[in-house]
């Protein structure tokens, strides 16, 4: 119990808030809007999975935002130009390892800080795109859209497909040993490295996953709409930290679950539609996102001062 | 004698000295030009230095607030949205609530000075990593401002004399330019002449060691914060009075621009080495480069000049990163592990 305890208090804060929504706005539970919703969100729910391994291994990338819009764009102009899906698909993940690499190299091999490294890929990657593109959309062919299939069966698709990556991270995670050094070195580098884990080798094999997991993610993005926008990741940084951070990874490293992550990111993915119910205006969204983030920290906060002081 | 003058040539802000006139100098070839009817425009003039000096001010007074931030190894990354929040506060006061400008611009500087505080109480007293307390209030301080304002409200028709302070001149420079000097001047001060400045390196360096040597390292570090909220409400304030309006997107992305001046001017990311001359001078490189770009005949038919600048400032500072750990990462490859007998361990010599 009290080892799930931060697990735990985010599913409780989650049941009370769609609880919540179904007294005060049940028009929430209309299936068809449900399921847009969870399927937007898809996306944001397997970059999530893969900046939850990097923050475990205490590490962070801000940078993943610009890398979705990147790989957006690339994997768009791909398909117009007449690839088959399957060959779009492995580019885009391609195309984010590479990024990914990137700044593993910076950040595993050189040292460096990744919070300025990745500030840095963020926005030399958002500034080079809008160099090259000039801020235009990129049409998709026909057949893109929703695997060819009829829109519910595409978000159906969608959906299980994240849930499966979901449950296969989450359980590897856990039971695999590639992810147990993941928390190990997060937790304690040097003690990592002592019990023959090589923690640059981690370190930078983390940043190239979330890289790859960011190009599948874009690439569920690409194929909800008939258009690629060149600013479809812009934010979307924030959101997955969010996310990350209110599901119970501990920022400082080597703690948390995927699990945790998946009902903070439920819980925050419920804010803009139950405000909009609830009839608050949504520029308070940001706001609110940040106040929430560092609730989240807070709490972790108070919760191994205590902790700390008991012991 | 001759140690010296090599240590002094090889130092981090004589080589960024010589690359801020390499490139002064090349804008200065490659920008000027002469219009259709015989005017010199571009680069070379005059009046093009001033309005450089004129638009660095605000990203140089968030890159002065953040030297002693990153000095004592913290970050704040909420700078550039504090200036967005301020901005509105201060027309809020005097548009909405009719508070004349002093008391308007007192109140904002006692409100940016507050959210600093905000920082700097989660960072010191829950201990919390100053990267998510500040990517957290980032967010925070840009949604209350765009919250506050709709996403549209923008306050327009300041008085004349408010906006003197951005758009006109005094006594020969831009009347921003005296107040950037002025915080520039009394920064450097406190960060190279004080014992209090000392301690910020002392806490960069090892703040377990500062804690030791009977430092109070939580209120230090609590009150740089402070100080990086009060000067980004100056430089809200510089900002308004520019552009004559207060916005909630005020500011957008100044951070990257402000840390990347900081890191150019041989700052360590890591805490505990830095100086408010090489954060100048890195202000300076980049304003020149984001200005000097905009007057290249190429860039301007590609109407393309903010786009290049992101680009290369990003790209700079991961060079200037770079080389700052090349040094430590020769050292590394040069020493080989090898076992060293301490002195204390070495067999008694029989004498």
């Amino acid at each position: 119990m009290s080892r799930y305890f931060r697990e735990l208090s985010v599913a409780g804060a989650l049941i009370v808030v769609l609880l919540g929504l179904a007294v005060f706005a049940p028009a929430f539970y209309q299936p068809q809007p449900l399921l847009s919703l969870l399927t937007r969100e898809a996306p944001t729910l397997i970059v999530a999975c893969g900046m939850a391994l990097v923050i475990i291994s205490r590490q962070i990338d801000i940078s993943v935002g610009s890398q979705f819009s990147v790989i957006g764009v690339c994997a768009g102009l791909l398909a117009a130009k007449g690839w088959p899906l399957g060959f779009v698909l492995l580019a885009a993940v391609g195309i984010g390892a590479l990024l990914g690499a990137v700044n593993g190299v910076l950040v595993a091999g050189l040292g460096l800080p990744s919070i300025v490294v990745t500030l840095a890929t963020l926005v030399t990657l958002r500034q080079g795109l809008n160099l090259v593109r000039q801020g235009e959309f990129v049409n998709l062919p026909d057949g893109l859209q929703w695997f060819g299939l009829s829109q519910s069966g595409g978000q159906w698709t969608l959906l299980i497909a994240a849930l499966v990556i979901l449950g296969l991270l989450g359980w590897g995670l856990r039971h695999v040993a590639a992810g147990r050094f993941v928390y190990a070195v997060g937790s304690d580098t040097e003690a990592a490295r002592l019990a023959g884990i090589r923690p640059q080798l981690c370190t930078f094999l983390v940043f190239v996953f979330l890289g790859a997991l960011t190009g599948l993610a874009a690439m569920m993005n690409l194929v909800q709409s008939p258009q690629v926008q060149p600013l479809s990741g812009s934010g979307l940084e924030l959101k997955v930290i969010a996310a990350v951070v209110v599901g119970g990874v501990a920022i400082s490293g080597g703690r948390g679950s995927l699990w945790g992550v998946f009902a903070g990111l439920l819980l925050l993915a419920c804010i803009a539609p139950a405000l909009i119910h609830l009839r608050i205006e949504a520029y308070w969204e940001k706001a609110i996102q940040g106040a929430i983030i560092l609730l989240a920290v807070v709490a972790d906060g108070v919760r191994s001062r205590r902790g700390g002081a008991k012991s | 004698m001759k140690r010296d003058w090599k240590a002094l040539l090889l130092r981090h802000e004589t080589i960024l000295l010589l690359v801020l006139i390499a490139e002064w100098v090349f804008f200065y070839y490659a920008g000027t030009s002469t219009n259709r009817r015989g005017v010199v425009v571009g680069f070379g003039t005059l009046d093009r230095q001033f309005d450089i000096l004129r638009h660095s001010c605000e990203i140089g007074l968030l890159a002065l607030a953040l030297t002693p931030v990153i000095i004592t190894a913290g970050i704040d990354l909420s700078v550039a949205s504090l200036l967005g929040l301020c901005a509105i506060l201060f027309g809020k006061f005097w548009h909405d609530a009719g508070l004349p400008i002093p008391v308007a611009i007192a109140l904002t500087l006692v409100l940016g000075g507050l959210a600093g505080a905000l920082n700097g109480t989660l960072i010191t007293k829950l201990r919390l990593p100053p990267l998510i307390v500040t990517l957290g209030t980032y967010s925070l301080f840009r949604g209350l401002a765009e919250a506050i304002t709709r996403g549209a409200v923008t306050y327009t028709d300041f008085p004349a004399g408010f906006l003197f302070l951005g758009q006109e001149r005094w006594l020969g420079l831009p009347t921003q330019a005296w107040i950037f000097f002025a915080a520039a001047i009394a920064i450097w001060l406190l960060v190279h002449r004080t014992t209090f400045g000392r301690s910020f390196r002392a806490i960069g360096y090892s703040p377990e060691g500062a804690r030791y040597a009977g430092l109070p390292v939580e209120r230090r570090v609590a009150l740089v914060y402070v100080l990086a909220g009060v000067i980004a409400a100056v430089a809200a304030i510089i900002y308004t009075a520019r552009l004559g309006q207060a916005k909630a997107d005020a500011g957008l992305g100044y951070e990257l621009f402000a840390i990347t001046a900081v890191v150019l001017g041989g700052t360590s990311i890591f805490g505990g080495a830095g100086s408010v001359h090489g954060t100048l001078l890195g202000v300076a490189a980049i304003a020149v480069l984001k200005n000097g770009l905009a007057t290249l005949p190429v860039v301007m038919r590609m109407n393309a000049a903010e786009e290049m600048a992101g680009l290369l400032t990003g790209a700079l500072l991961l060079v200037a990163l770079t080389s700052s750990v090349i040094p430590k990462l020769l050292a590394r490859w040069h020493t080989r592990p090898h076992v060293t007998v301490s002195p204390t361990l070495k067999p008694k010599s029989t004498a």
